[in-house]
């Protein structure tokens, strides 16, 4: 009786041995401190949309993903990666469905970095929850949030292959344009009933620009933090008269925001827009996506655009 | 007498030429760098293309929807404080705001874009929010119970801004956009939706000409106005169907901007006394004096950008309210 | 004596009725559970993930749900009978904009570094200490304190949306609950606060409940019955306003209870006495229904439960409105 089970302990710590061999036991500086996760987690539930791609991106189709907005389902951009299981839906960005996530029974949890303290009790007693440290916006923040979840995966190596699949693909893409001749000043804008929104410098696109060899400005009307500017009075409308004028809009049809906008004839003054580099994007992609996949999609997008 | 009416002749004078002033000024200050000099340079007949840009392309047409809106509705919220002789009838307490956005929640999460979204659909449900709400408190009913009406309306408000927010837990993309719509503002309309908009409006304007002296029989009371030949009944629902046109173009124009109807009428009849004809008199000039204000604060508070106009008027009109509620009675119409 | 039996039999009615709405409530979800395992699961046995379920998801959360609506009906009931107007509930004279006003500020980090229940609860007392400001001097008539109530809210309101105008989607997201009024994950401390204040408050309640009954009828009326008005009118609306506060500091603006629990408790109850129990009770069975049905309709997706008693509220709201009005409250 005693030996064996000395021998069933000796088997155990060989195991476990094993297995801490290969996954050592990791921990992550989040938000609400240091979670420490182990092993390489299967049952992944996701509650942000950067969460989801990046993901993807290392190859686990989590069990569990929220909605992302103009859609009861996951983003346009995703679909493409989604294999034949789908993750199951738990409600909304606005509210949680805490059940539907214990349902799943996760053994990892990313959740978006606003998640708010009552929300994370209840989580983390479910399963580690992984809450990326809030921090000012900056172009460069999905890549520390990809590292982060893809460190909670164990895939390291996936996402950084990701990551740099994405500055190489940014890379080749900046000597194409400068070889066409395409470059300067970028604006990205959001065109509302009373005038634009600028978008900020700092959003994940706007980096994306950048990479490219875009100068994306926000003619200083977005403070550090902001997302957006408020709405720009039509007057100061030249604020916003570069090179290039990338005008985001939440419809699936761009060109019909573009029609609206050129309505207004402090709009069809701009230079760019009499040279006709306005762009439509895709707003959802543009403007709240995030991570590795949503990168390659929108320099599919700057792409097809900018490159005659 | 004819001593109050002199006086309200300087009155009116007065009123007429600040009217006057504050449009100019209208013309001439602005969020941009198209400064009051500049812009005063424009009007003597300067060549500066991008200054008489923004002076005529920009800052004229709102400044004319300014008035146009401030009039329509002055004379709203006057006719309907009559019909309903209560003081505390305003269009943007009854439902309004709340029905022009849920309209317009209803088309965005039906798939329009707020870029591209006719205005008149905010008309439409301002409409059918105004109209709710006086028919089901019965029009005929609240004389008795001022505080009846404004109450219903703020519940038919919470009703529809609730079945707004279910529409908005579904649809991100709506949710994002109506944040920009439920707030009135002048900034980027056109003259087209002015000229859309004036036909309903002068047939309206004629109506309430039409309407003044039945209405003012009225004020004396059922017995009395059946006395005189006209039809209380029939007053009414002409009156409520002028209120519905009036306030809804002035919602299509400038998205929903309330208290207009509850100060301007409570300025005219400050100084109009209780006739009727002569408040609505008033209204003319009083309610584009508001609108412009408000409009100009907007324009320069949070320079380079814009302060929607409806938190303005919200700002205001809200010491009005109070006061009018605090006086020992509340004045019966 | 008989009007005491009919209050005591409709109060254990209700009673019962919401511990099986609150049986109920523990048993149904994302997780279901059969009925007979909620039981041991709420006295920690069974399955650990049932337990989980039970004790740490949903049992604070009808604790919430009772306690809310209680409270904001209790408030309803108060104000009611106090403006001589069925439809004079807390949320429609401006407190809930307050203290959404307030919320989402903190959300939308205005500066302050007070949380969102906290906020809250500053704009609802803020919201009331205004409107008691403003109609002061201008006597104590219920309709005045509505009116002025209501003023208040609009401005409260117009503020909210300019500041979620003003912010990103992903902030105006955290915000929403806070618009809306949700029981998704709410704050302990805040709980248990309103547990306290619920507690008083009924005591506070059966205190003025006999004066109460007397204020329904004219001022001159209750005069002389040996009622100090004013002074009993400022109690009954202070009491009525803590109480909104404090409920709304959990659960957000769900100012449709303080109309839909006092309307059940009124059709339930004899006309002759305010119905202040009743109405406690029936809030709290209203709010816990309500949240059942948001949870459960849609899923996955959660409806908050402001938004579902508003839409069980909208058409009974309608009806009062459509019948013929009547004296008496």
């Amino acid at each position: 009786m005693g030996a064996a089970a000395l021998r069933n302990g000796m088997v155990g710590l060989l195991l476990s041995g094993l297995l801490v061999s290969a996954a050592q036991a990791r921990t992550l500086d989040t938000a609400f401190g240091e979670v420490d996760v182990t092993g390489t987690p299967e049952h992944v539930v996701t509650l942000y949309e950067g969460a989801l791609d990046a993901s993807l991106a290392a190859g686990v189709t989590p069990l569990g993903a929220v909605t992302t907005r103009g859609g009861d389902n996951v983003a346009e951009y995703v679909e493409a990666h989604l294999g034949d299981e789908r993750p199951a839906i738990m409600g909304v960005v606005r509210e949680i469905n805490i059940e539907a996530v214990l349902e799943q029974r996760p053994d990892l949890i990313l959740a978006p970095a606003r998640l708010t303290e009552e929300q994370y009790q209840l989580l983390s007693r479910i399963a580690p929850t992984v809450v990326p440290p809030t921090q000012p916006i900056a172009p460069d923040n999905w890549k520390a949030e990809a590292r982060l979840y893809g460190n909670a995966l164990n895939r390291q190596d996936a996402i950084e292959d990701a990551i740099s699949a994405v500055d190489q693909r940014a890379a080749e893409l900046a000597s194409a344009l400068e070889n066409a001749g395409v470059g300067g000043r970028a604006f990205v804008v959001r065109w509302m009933p009373g005038g634009p929104m600028v978008m900020s410098k700092n959003l994940f696109a706007a980096g994306l620009l950048d990479q490219v060899g875009l100068t994306v400005e926000d003619a200083g009307l977005v403070g550090e933090r902001g997302v957006h500017s408020d709405v720009l009075s039509l007057e100061n409308l030249s604020r916003v008269d570069g090179d290039w004028l990338f005008l985001a809009t939440l419809n699936k049809d761009g060109r019909e925001a573009l029609e609206a906008a050129k309505q207004s004839s402090a709009f069809t003054r701009l230079d760019v827009v009499q040279r006709d580099q306005v762009v439509p994007v895709n707003g959802q992609l543009w403007s709240s996506a995030n991570g590795p996949l949503a990168a390659q999609a929108i320099l599919d997008d700057i792409e097809a655009a900018l490159l005659p | 007498m004819p001593l109050r009416v002199a006086r309200q002749r300087t009155q009116m004078t007065l009123l007429l030429t600040a009217l006057v002033a504050v449009s100019l000024v209208s013309l001439l200050i602005g969020a941009g760098e198209t400064g009051p000099l500049r812009a005063l340079a424009v009007l003597a007949g300067s060549q500066d293309s991008d200054a008489s840009f923004v002076v005529w392309q920009l800052r004229a047409p709102r400044t004319l929807i300014g008035i146009v809106v401030g009039m329509a509705l002055g004379v709203a919220g006057a006719l309907l404080q009559a019909v309903s002789r209560n003081p505390l009838a305003e269009p943007g307490l009854l439902g309004v705001s709340a029905g022009a956005a849920f309209a317009v929640a209803l088309t965005l999460v039906m798939g329009a874009s707020a870029a591209t979204l006719r205005i008149s659909v905010a008309q439409l449900g301002a409409l059918v929010g105004c109209l709710c709400v006086l028919s089901v408190t019965r029009v005929r009913g609240v004389g008795s119970d001022p505080v009846r009406l404004v109450l219903a309306g703020a519940a038919f408000s919470g009703l529809l801004s609730s079945l707004t927010s279910l529409m908005l837990l579904y649809d991100q993309r709506a949710a994002d956009e109506i944040r920009f719509w439920v707030i009135g503002s002048l900034s980027g309309r056109r003259l087209d939706d002015l000229a859309a908009m004036l036909p309903s409006m002068l047939v309206a304007a004629v109506a309430v000409v039409l309407m003044a002296r039945p209405l003012a029989a009225l004020a004396l009371g059922e017995r009395a106005a059946s006395g005189l030949g006209h039809h209380p009944g029939l007053i009414r629902w002409c009156v409520v169907a002028c209120v519905a046109l009036l306030v809804g173009g002035a919602t299509a124009m400038a998205g929903p901007i309330a208290f207009v109807g509850l100060v301007v009428p409570f300025a005219a009849r400050a100084m109009a006394g209780p006739d009727i004809r002569r408040t609505l008199w008033f209204c003319l000039p009083i309610g584009p004096l508001m609108v412009l204000a408000a409009d100009m604060i907007a324009r320069v508070a949070v320079a380079p950008s814009e302060l929607p106009i409806g938190v303005l008027t919200a700002l205001c009109g809200a010491p009005v309210l109070v006061s009018v509620v605090r006086a020992r009675r509340l004045p019966s119409l | 004596m008989l009007i005491e039996q009919r209050a005591l039999v409709v109060s254990t009615g209700l009673c019962v009725a919401l511990l099986c709405a609150g049986v109920l409530y523990l048993s149904l979800g994302s997780m279901a559970l059969p009925v007979s395992a909620v039981l041991p699961a709420l006295f920690g046995r069974g399955e650990m993930i049932s337990v989980f379920t039970v004790q740490e998801l949903r049992l604070p959360r009808l604790v919430a749900a009772c306690l809310t609506g209680a409270a904001f009906a209790l408030a309803g009931v108060l104000m009611q009978t106090l403006a001589r107007n069925r439809l004079a509930t807390p949320g429609i004279i401006g407190i809930d904009n307050g203290a959404t006003a307030f919320a989402v500020a903190s959300v939308v980090g205005m500066g302050v570094s007070l949380t969102p229940p906290a906020m809250a609860l500053a704009g609802a007392a803020t919201a009331a200490a205004l409107t008691f400001g403003l109609v002061a001097g201008g006597g104590t008539q219920g309709y005045r304190f509505i009116v002025a109530g209501i003023g208040v809210g609009a401005v409260f309101g117009a503020v909210t949306q300019l500041m979620l105008a003003r912010v990103a989607i992903d902030t105006a997201n955290a915000a929403y609950p806070w618009t809306v009024g949700s029981l998704n994950a709410r704050p302990g401390d805040a709980v248990g606060l309103l547990a306290v204040g619920l507690g008083a408050g009924v005591i506070a309640a059966c205190v003025v409940a006999r004066p109460l009954s007397l204020m329904r009828f004219k001022d001159a009326t209750a005069y002389g019955l040996g009622v100090n008005v004013k002074a009993r009118r400022f109690q009954v609306l202070m009491l009525s306003v803590v109480l909104t506060a404090l409920a709304v500091a959990v659960a957000g603006p769900v100012g449709m209870v303080g109309l839909i629990g006092p309307e059940i408790a009124r059709s339930l109850s004899s006309s002759r006495q305010v119905p202040l129990l009743a109405s406690t009770l029936a809030g709290a069975l209203v709010m816990v229904l309500a949240d059942l049905a948001g949870r459960t309709l849609l899923a996955p997706i959660e409806i908050p439960v402001g938004i579902v008693t508003a839409v069980i509220g909208g058409p009974w709201l309608l009806w009062i409105l459509m019948r013929p009005q009547r004296s008496h409250a």
